[in-house]
């Protein structure tokens, strides 16, 4: 993906736990935050999992924030290289789809997020996501998407 | 059968728009008519119209925050449920106002 990208690709991803990989998300979505925005971060997505697991297909979490933290908006989809257990709620997960979304982000942004969590509905779309197991297809799938926006 | 309905989550950038579209889907799959608004971070889309809801012979609502124009439904069959529950099982849900509207003729 380009750098401008919305999307960013983390494939083959060394996280094993909830904890890690909230982490993870929160240094790759802002890297320029100060550690304690971060931090913030990572709470603002644990706060927001009170209200449930963001499972949203077999295999598939989809955690997501708004956050004055969040210096500019991102999609992050973060394949583990190893199945992860979620907490005690959750195993097997092969896919995070994480969205940071800036506070009082512009209108066009929200529209291009808000169609891809639309395409998130196809569950033959989100299955090919989830079973592709080459980096370079898993980046094409995410740039036809892209290009489609 | 006629369904309306409204999704709204949280944030208002996933659920929302994700429950939309599945229980779009899972309704045409059933052979119903089904109309959805969502009400996300980018404002009220694809509003219901007056004439919509009077038509109506039930209305899902796929909430997790507080609707805006609730009222407009007043003195209709409406079911409730968690953004959560359309996402996850939408053809349930179809069922379930199907079941919903058949006990109430």
């Amino acid at each position: 993906m380009n750098a401008d990208s919305l999307f960013h690709i983390y494939f083959n991803c060394d996280v094993e736990t909830k904890e890690q990989t909230y982490a993870f998300l929160s240094e790759a979505g802002c890297p320029r935050a100060a550690a304690g925005q971060q931090k913030e971060i990572i709470q603002q997505l644990e706060e927001r999992e009170k209200a449930g697991i963001p499972l949203i297909a077999e295999h598939v979490l989809l955690p997501h924030i708004e956050s004055e933290h969040v210096e500019e908006s991102s999609i992050l989809l973060l394949s583990p290289a190893e199945p992860l257990r979620w907490g005690e709620t959750a195993e097997d997960i092969r896919l995070v789809i994480a969205i940071l979304l800036r506070k009082h982000e512009e209108e066009a942004v929200k529209q291009k997020i808000a169609r891809f969590t639309r395409s998130l509905a196809d569950d033959a779309f989100v299955d090919e996501l989830v079973t592709t197991e080459n980096e370079a297809d898993f980046h094409q799938k995410i740039r036809t998407f892209q290009e489609e926006l | 059968m006629k369904i309306v309905g409204v999704a709204a989550c949280t944030v208002g950038i996933a659920h929302t728009y994700i429950a939309q579209e599945k229980l779009e889907g899972a309704a045409k799959k059933a052979g119903h008519e089904i109309s959805m608004e969502t009400q996300g971070t980018i404002g009220t889309e694809n509003e219901l119209s007056a004439e919509q809801i009077a038509e109506a012979d039930i209305v899902i609502l796929a909430t997790d925050v507080k609707l805006n124009n609730r009222e407009r439904f007043d003195g209709k069959r409406i079911i409730e449920v968690a953004t959560d529950i359309a996402v996850k099982s939408p053809n349930k849900l179809v069922k379930k106002a199907e079941e919903v509207l058949a006990q109430k003729q």
